[in-house]
């Protein structure tokens, strides 16, 4: 499934874990949403400030603490946006939640204060320039780091999402008719081979129900001639390939 | 390569069978315990889950490489490490940051210090000399609104003064934090764009001064800054030092390859930047609270100034530890 430059990383437990990396179109759709979530935030404490102006001001010119939370809130609204959220929710923010992916260190742990205050700092030399740098970085380093993560050592892989239900396979109570091939399947199939039948089958009824039969008995024919077998007529290709599946499935 | 009862899995689909109740399992575990302190049982159990995982991805890599079950695994065990490896004693950590990280590397990084305050220094003397010389020069380095608020007679910063303190001190931090973010990413021109930004504030805070003593309003300016200038200009040298931090290992790496000097770097000047945001954020709140106060004396301003500039410096810089090699 992995596609695209990837993070690979070894656990102390010596097993080598694949994560795949984030591309522009999604950092920048998370830093639009990111950047959409600000102003909303600053919209409401306008909205505030103006409703109860007189009374905020009082307290303002009263004591610190007014003072200390109107700072507090315009500066996360600002910098430190971006730091608090991916050092307390372990590199994530909103909009990175939103848009599936997460900061990490080049160990696949959660960024620190420190790293996060480098990678989020040093959009002060990208963003005069456009993010230009930023997003040629992205697109073409080896490793997807804006400057940033390369000073940081941090890097933003996908949170994908994986459906492990299509592995659901049902018991084809047509199989009958292919018992014949039971022992076979396995081998001859492999997993890609499974795969690729279990995503038709989940599929088809979306499909045009002329290509729906086009791409069964094309499939069917093609993974027949892997098994040594005739191809089945046209009408049968859906019950052999649900037959094909579930022999697989069984693991045996 | 056995699945759950010894058996030989022969099917991804059998295999996810087998493994699938465990893995939902340890999936529930480790989200929970990015949100809250497990229960000791539970934080066994996911020990024991996660390496059991581990060994699921092993086998997935080997055995059904590239499928949806080898993807679902890796970032399964990618999170549940993360969980388990995540530090614990945050507390303890950020004490050890502020008593011995950030003191040794402010001090190990002297020489960056004495170039980015050698730099504004020699920027001020050059504005002050240009002034001093040929005050015609004023037109060219004093920024307008300070000329007219003098021509009024009145000090700019007086507008300042405005309905509420809390932003305008809201406004300041933001503008601050951008400069010196901005001192502390140019290091990544090799130290140029620093240096420019440092000589540059430094014409302007040299020219202003000299420009308002010549119109007998120094005074004023001394007075109204002496709460917060002191912070504001200490947290400038701090990011340009993290700045030049990383402009050496750009320009001299020593044996080590440029991006892992470059890393290294970068983690010694994220302990520089950890100061210089609530420096920052006390300078704001000086220059909003305190210094507008007509009815605080200016030799307290400048007591408060100072004494918090002093303390700061004094934690950095003093201290018995010898500054390490």
């Amino acid at each position: 499934m992995v596609r695209g430059p990837a993070l690979e990383l070894e656990t102390p437990e010596r097993v080598a874990v694949t994560l795949e990396l984030a591309g522009v179109g999604s950092r920048a759709f998370a830093w639009l949403a990111d950047a959409f979530c600000v102003f909303l935030v600053g919209v409401a404490a306008l909205l505030a400030y103006s409703i109860s102006g007189d009374l905020v001001r009082d307290v303002q010119a009263l004591s610190w603490v007014g003072q200390l939370l109107a700072l507090a809130l315009v500066f996360l609204m600002g910098w430190g946006w971006d730091v608090a959220w991916e050092t307390l929710a372990g590199g994530v923010t909103p909009g990175k939640r939103l848009a599936g992916i997460r900061v990490v260190r080049t160990d696949g742990g959660p960024p620190g204060l420190a790293e996060s205050l480098v990678r989020n700092l040093l959009r002060s030399v990208e963003l005069p320039l456009g993010y230009a740098p930023a997003i040629l970085a992205v697109a073409l380093g080896p490793r997807r780091q804006r400057l940033g993560d390369l000073v940081a050592g941090t890097l933003v892989v996908r949170q994908e999402r994986f459906d492990l239900s299509r592995y659901d396979v049902p018991a084809a109570p047509a199989a009958a008719g292919f018992t014949s091939l039971r022992g076979r399947v396995g081998a001859a199939l492999g997993t890609e081979g499974f795969e690729r039948v279990v995503d038709f089958l989940r599929r088809r009824p979306e499909l045009d129900p002329t290509a729906r039969s086009r791409v069964a008995a094309r499939l069917a024919k093609s993974l027949a001639s892997r098994l040594g077998t005739a191809a089945p007529p046209a009408g049968d290709a859906e019950a052999f390939l649900e037959a094909l599946a579930a022999f697989h499935a069984e693991g045996r | 390569m056995s699945g759950e009862a010894g058996t030989p899995v022969r099917s991804v689909a059998a295999f996810v069978r087998a493994r699938r109740g465990a893995w939902a399992r340890l999936e529930e575990l480790a989200a929970r315990a990015g949100k809250a302190r497990l229960p000791l049982g539970e934080v066994a159990e996911m020990d024991r889950l996660y390496r059991r995982a581990a060994a699921d991805l092993a086998l997935a890599h080997s055995r059904f490489p590239r499928s949806e079950a080898e993807g679902y695994l890796s970032q399964l065990v990618a999170s549940a490490y993360r969980a388990l490896y995540r530090p614990r004693r945050r507390t303890a950590a950020l004490a050890r940051l502020v008593r011995e990280r950030i003191p040794e590397v402010a001090r190990r990084r002297l020489g960056e210090l004495a170039l980015a305050a050698g730099l504004l220094g020699a920027g001020a003397m050059g504005g002050a000399a240009a002034l001093t010389v040929d005050p015609s020069t004023a037109e060219l380095l004093v920024p307008m609104p300070v000329r007219e608020a003098v021509t009024v007679g009145r000090l700019w910063t007086g507008h300042l003064l405005s309905a509420a303190p809390g932003f305008t001190g809201a406004a300041l931090l933001r503008n601050n934090v951008s400069v010196a973010a901005l001192a502390f990413g140019l290091g990544l021109t090799a130290g140029l764009g620093t240096a420019v930004l440092l000589i540059v504030n430094g014409l302007l805070l040299g020219a202003v001064l000299v420009y308002l003593a010549q119109h007998s309003m120094a005074g004023d300016l001394l007075a109204f800054t002496a709460a917060h200038a002191p912070l504001e200009i200490s947290a400038l040298l701090l990011a340009a030092q993290a700045g030049f931090a990383l402009a050496r290992a750009l320009v001299d790496p020593g044996e080590w390859p440029r991006s892992a000097a470059l890393q290294a770097a970068g983690r010694e000047a994220a302990a520089l930047l950890v100061v210089v945001i609530p420096a920052l954020t006390a300078a704001a709140l000086l220059e909003a609270g305190v210094s507008p106060l007509a009815s605080f004396p200016w030799m307290a301003k400048a007591a408060v100034g100072l004494g918090l500039t002093a303390a700061l410096w004094a934690w950095l810089l003093g201290g018995r530890r010898a500054p390490a090699a």
